[in-house]
């Protein structure tokens, strides 16, 4: 049963290679709602897994695992208007390598041995890559490239990790399954060294994928040059598959008594990332570039949540549920902008308020959504986290994430306003089809409802997912 | 005394100073597959009881990283190009220098680490710090697409020495998943390899460089 979605959407995937492309378009939408059908009944139920060594249903990896689903369903409707006006030539190479993507991100999030979360994390890298490069430009090709190099070579390093982890386990003399699970109840007994070692490469590895500075070179290239569906995955839930493997890894830290060593890192991490991201995005001149870079503000939010635990960790698990569904609805609304005016640079683009005025609403609605403003989930879990810092005793860290966060604001807000009111060429009112739009409502909708309403199991979940890093109330 | 282990993971660490000092890419591509074949059949060596089917998967281990891994990137430069300079960024004499400060900071810094299951070998844990840096050092400092990627599988010929002997606690249906992931990594490589090609009609990556910040 948990096996089984990953292996239809993985099917489906090598399916869509041989079909032509108007069955191809179908079958994205149809294994969309396969994919939610099925996640929601792992929700409810909770089966055990076939493979009891290699997967498991876990807390967290439900969470991401909803996500994935919710997203990839409204996406592949997106897709399907998307795909229409886009001319792409290789269309089947396109729906064939999302499904597998999404095939191998179901693994990532359902796996326990740490090996088979490696081997499916390197295998998203090697399905995304087709996507990136669906434009066949010499940009999209570059980027492609920089994406396979860095995230392969970044990947090795967590492999690299993986293995020393299991050298702690035998350094310790204990003989446990080489899982997540297998080894956060051994954690004690594990050789300490080996241990801060292994984390160490994981989170460099892992955080490579998550785009953490300063290894998040390739993620604005990529995020640009790949179209918008794609984009959307890549952020919306490649970095959180990215970001399970660094909080698995955690978990056995915690479970050893070594969480503020883990913790430190992290937070180091994070904050560099922050002001990374605040240096780079006043400069920049596309605006998926521009969205690149709160990505990796995001992930920096995230982990230096993470990193300072108790409550701290609480809010850096509802920022990472919210940036999801914010990130891909701006996403996907930045391929409405890209297909109405045709171009990438904001220069180009204004009025967006008169010409595409349901997509300024998705747009803009994003934007304060993503800079964190209420009644967005952004917004409560940044809260809470300069909340936790402050408790902890972090003041410095503290007001340096407070301040790059509000030059990161004035960052995006200065563009955001450009292409929404400054004066354009373009001069009658661009169509946009219904298909379009509604899906990114729907994402903005949901981080609406979800910081005002939580199901009780959503919370429950959530609450033990963190309460395994040292978090919670 | 010296074992057969540790006289093949000198050819290993041999082929390494081979790689940096190596001008042109048929030769560097040569070189790489038979450190691949090495680092492959350490396993073999180590002296444990072997079932027929960890032999069998090390033979297969042998087959994708010392014949069709390579074979895959030789055939992609010889539709493109033939006998290409790797472009070097270092030049070869500094690279072979740096080569040997390299072991010898290897070997220095694994005396501080005690691997629990190889006591018996002095140069495993030197060997895979070696390849794991001096694939590194191929990645950074070689211009040519095609010798980055070939300084990405030096690394994983690391890794997997660093897997398949640091820890009892292998299973190889994993390392399999591994070996299938790295090969696909490779193709993959290999296929932009030749786009970049076409696009750009040279494989320098120098001028890979439009999209910044």
């Amino acid at each position: 049963m948990v096996e089984l979605i990953i292996l239809i959407s993985f099917m489906a995937g090598l399916l869509a290679f041989f079909i032509p492309k108007v069955y191809g378009r179908q079958l994205l939408v149809v294994i969309g709602v396969i994919h939610l059908f099925l996640s929601i009944s792992l929700w409810v139920k909770r089966p055990e897994a076939i493979f009891k060594a290699y997967f498991a249903v876990t807390a967290e990896g439900m969470l991401s695992l909803i996500v994935i689903s919710l997203l990839f369903f409204l996406i592949s409707i997106y897709s399907v208007s998307y795909l229409e006006k886009a001319e792409i030539q290789s269309e089947r190479i396109f729906i064939g390598s999302m499904l597998i993507f999404l095939s191998t991100m179901t693994m990532v999030t359902l796996s326990d041995h740490i090996i088979v979360m490696w081997i499916a994390i390197e295998a998203t890298t090697l399905a995304s890559a087709p996507l990136i490069y669906t434009y066949r430009t010499a940009e999209a090709l570059e980027a492609t490239w920089k994406y396979v190099v860095v995230c392969s070579v970044g990947i090795a390093m967590a492999l690299l990790g993986s293995v020393l982890l299991r050298v702690a386990m035998d350094a310790g003399h204990i003989d446990a399954p080489a899982s997540f699970s297998g080894m956060t109840a051994v954690a004690k007994s594990m050789d300490p060294r080996w241990l801060k070692a292994g984390f160490v490469f994981i989170l460099v590895g892992y955080g490579t994928k998550m785009g953490l500075a300063p290894m998040h070179t390739w993620m604005p290239d990529a995020y640009s040059e790949a179209p918008s569906p794609a984009s959307a995955l890549l952020s919306g839930v490649l970095i959180n598959c990215a970001y399970l493997g660094i909080f698995k890894t955690n978990q056995i830290m915690h479970a050893a008594g070594l969480g503020d060593f883990s913790g430190k890192i992290l937070m180091i991490f994070g904050l560099i990332s922050i002001l990374a991201a605040a240096t780079f995005i006043l400069k920049q001149t596309e605006y998926k570039r521009l969205l690149a870079y709160s990505s990796i503000e995001n992930m920096g939010i995230v982990a230096f949540g993470t990193g300072i635990g108790g409550i701290g960790a609480y809010g850096a698990m509802i920022c990472l549920i919210h940036h999801s569904l914010i990130k891909s609805s701006l996403f996907l609304t930045s391929g409405n902008i890209m297909q109405g005016y045709g171009c990438k640079i904001i220069e180009n683009i204004g009025e967006l308020v008169s010409r595409m005025p349901r997509t300024f609403v998705a747009f803009f609605g994003g934007f304060i959504a993503i800079t964190g403003f209420p009644p967005f989930g952004m917004f409560i879990g940044e809260m809470l986290i300069i909340i936790g810092a402050f408790r902890t005793g972090h003041q410095l860290e503290a007001v340096i994430f407070m301040i790059s966060i509000c030059v990161i604001f004035a960052g995006l807000a200065n563009q955001i306003m450009k292409i929404s009111f400054a004066e354009t060429k373009t001069k009658h009112r661009i169509h946009v089809p219904k298909n379009m739009l509604w899906p990114q409502y729907v994402l903005l909708l949901t981080s609406v409802v979800l910081s005002f309403w939580m199901p009780e199991t959503l919370y429950e979940t959530i609450v033990v997912a963190v309460n395994s890093i040292g978090g919670g109330f | 005394m010296i074992g057969p282990l540790d006289t093949i993971l000198s050819l290993v660490l041999l082929s390494i100073l081979f790689s940096f000092g190596t001008s042109l890419l048929p030769g560097l591509i040569k070189v790489l597959a038979f450190q691949g074949v090495i680092v492959s059949i350490v396993p073999l060596l180590l002296g444990h009881e072997m079932a027929t089917g960890e032999i069998v998967f090390t033979l297969i281990t042998m087959v994708i990283r010392g014949v069709i891994i390579p074979l895959c990137i030789y055939l992609a430069i010889k539709k493109v190009a033939i006998r290409r300079e790797v472009e070097p960024i270092i030049g070869f004499n500094a690279s072979i220098l740096i080569g040997l400060i390299l072991i010898a900071a290897a070997t220095l810094v694994s005396r501080n680490f005690v691997v629990p299951s190889i006591s018996d070998s002095a140069l495993l844990l030197s060997t895979t710090i070696t390849l794991l840096v001096g694939g590194m050092f191929l990645l950074i400092a070689r211009r040519n697409a095609i010798a980055m990627v070939l300084g990405y599988i030096m690394m994983e010929n690391g890794i997997y020495l660093a897997g398949t002997t640091f820890s009892i606690h292998s299973r190889h249906i994993v390392e399999f998943g591994i070996l299938l992931d790295v090969l696909a990594a490779v193709m993959i490589m290999a296929i932009i390899l030749q786009n970049i090609k076409h696009t750009f009609d040279d494989m320098d990556t120098a001028l890979l460089r439009t999209l910044k910040e």
